[in-house]
């Protein structure tokens, strides 16, 4: 027994669960093939279920090496077990079970099992939404409840998507592998996408009571730098634009809200608090992303979000840059929130007058009709030019239009600096 | 001070569908609850346990599989405490995560053959 003293303020690595929930699912279903997923969910929740008992008063000295032991032994127990009930991959049914096991959850295929998985789930016959469900779920390890409370939607829709999940996965009979540079390149953009998705779910969520979820931003990031360990079958310079994007955007998470949960203005934001060693990440990743010769989406959102992220003050970012970068980002994907942005950029850039032209220019755009941000940022910009009853029930409307307690309070707050 | 005994039984270790998110935030609370009363001397450490095992009963050494109990009434680990008395150690027994999802905790006197003025209750 180990002295009383170290017993004291344990602590496990953080997301150690998911962590390993995600590197578990993936290893096994490469290993029994995705038509056995149910099993392979069921031995890695009974993993988890044990460790979690066994240390309920410390925990152990390697806690992944005992996660890793426990479900070896109870992946062979199951290999054993349903041999005969269920169908299992050609190879899996001769003797020397063990080994097998053992090589597949090594911590040498960890990053290869984790690939496969994601790449398998982002298959063109299924939906970007059931990409990121499916991605939550099984490399992620959020139960059906979480992801149907990250995404505002019920439970049952997130079930039919896991249950579309499974059955195409089974179609493929098998993951596909990393080595396969064919399937890899076909599939990537689905990824990239899916993983913004992530992303952008945890940095302004439809989840009313925690509208940011800085756990699904670290996951986006850590799949993102998984691609990098993909040898030669991935694009490297649009996987580094990517990680760049989530660097920048991730050190700025800790001003995002201000002690009240409510959403703080850009300009209110207290720079000294953003990330410094996130931001350094990103830089590098931006510099890596540079080798391309072909500028894409990643590219020209990171080049953005590093202005913002390296700028000492709203006043003294490089607004022409800005500006720049979402002239080009509209011409490859004209998307009304870009114009928006583009609209607040400009009236940085020429003044209020010239970014007010531009913002009632897209007026008549319906998918802006109902985004809070609109209205807000129409009137922020008459407030700018100091007419106060204008934009009184622009922000009104905003508030009418806001999707949680954090929006609401923060255009209630401007409302109330108006004096009007 | 004297030793008491908790018997922790069902609660989160037998309840199905938890996350794994939500079996770390439940382990904290664990580590949360048993480190202070380690940091007090308290304890050194419990006797977390699998819930597999073997029953053996009555004159005939009956063997069956696993524990004899519903999963409510599970044992699934104990704890030997230090305290002055049972009701320290039941109000120490009260911030224990265990009560979270339906568990249930014990707290026993142990007995000590030595120490005559220990006999019955406290």
């Amino acid at each position: 027994m180990r002295p009383p003293v170290e017993l004291a303020d344990h602590q496990l690595v953080e997301d150690l669960f998911r962590r390993e929930s995600g590197h578990l699912v993936a290893a096994l279903t490469r290993l029994f093939g995705p038509s056995n997923l149910t099993l392979v969910e069921d031995v890695v929740q009974d993993a988890l279920m044990a460790a979690m008992q066994a240390w309920q008063f410390e925990p152990p000295r390697d806690p992944k090496a005992w996660i890793l032991q426990t479900a070896r032994n109870r992946a062979i127990d199951v290999l054993r077990r349903e041999r005969r009930r269920v169908s299992l991959p050609p190879g899996l049914d001769a003797e020397g079970e063990l080994g097998v096991v053992a090589s597949a959850l090594s911590p040498a295929e960890e990053t290869a099992s984790e690939l496969a998985m994601m790449f398998s789930i982002c298959d063109g016959g299924l939906g970007q939404e059931t990409h990121v469900t499916l991605i939550l779920r099984w490399l992620c390890g959020l139960s059906p409840q979480e992801i149907a409370r990250a995404f505002l939607v019920d439970t049952q829709t997130i079930d039919r998507r896991l249950h579309r999940g499974r059955a195409r996965l089974a179609e493929l009979g098998r993951l596909h592998d990393v080595e396969d540079a064919d399937q890899m390149r076909a599939r990537e953009p689905s990824v990239h996408q899916a993983l913004y998705l992530l992303f952008s779910e945890g940095y302004h969520g439809s989840d009313s009571t925690h509208p940011l979820r800085p756990g699904l931003c670290a996951d986006a990031l850590r799949l993102a730098e998984l691609l990098l360990l993909a040898g030669r079958s991935t694009d490297h310079v649009q996987a580094h634009a990517l990680a760049a994007l989530f660097c920048f955007d991730s050190a700025r998470l800790p001003t995002r809200l201000d002690d009240d949960g409510i959403f703080l203005p850009l300009a209110e934001q207290d720079r000294a608090r953003w990330d410094r060693s996130l931001i350094d990440r990103g830089v590098v990743h931006l510099a890596e992303a540079a080798a391309g010769d072909r500028l894409g989406r990643w590219h020209l959102e990171a080049g953005i979000a590093c202005e913002h992220a390296i700028a000492p003050s709203v006043d003294e970012t490089d607004w022409a840059r800005i500006v720049d970068l979402y002239d080009q980002l509209l011409g490859l994907n004209p998307s009304p929130v870009l114009a928006l942005n583009r609209a607040l950029a400009v009236a940085q850039l020429r003044g209020v007058e010239a970014g007010r032209a531009a913002l009632v220019a897209l007026a008549h755009e319906e998918k802006l009709v109902g985004y809070p941000f609109f209205w807000a940022a129409r009137a922020d910009i008459e407030r700018r030019a100091g007419r106060p009853t204008e934009a009184r029930p622009l922000y009104e409307r905003a508030v009418s239009l806001s999707r949680s307690r954090a929006e609401r309070r923060a255009y209630e707050r401007r409302i109330e600096q108006l004096g009007v | 001070m004297a030793k008491f005994m908790y018997i922790f039984r069902g609660g989160a270790f037998v309840t199905p569908g938890l996350s794994p998110s939500e079996m770390q935030a439940h382990l904290a609370k664990w580590y949360a609850w048993a480190g202070a009363l380690a940091k007090e001397g308290r304890h050194s450490g419990g006797n977390p346990l699998h819930n597999g095992g073997k029953t053996i009963r009555g004159q005939e050494r009956m063997v069956t599989d696993g524990p004899y109990a519903e999963s409510k009434d599970l044992v699934t680990g104990s704890l030997i405490l230090e305290a002055t008395s049972l009701e320290e150690a039941t109000e120490l027994a009260l911030a224990c995560p265990v009560f979270e999802m339906g568990g249930s905790l014990e707290v026993r006197p142990v007995a000590d053959a030595n120490d005559e003025a220990a006999g019955g209750a406290r």
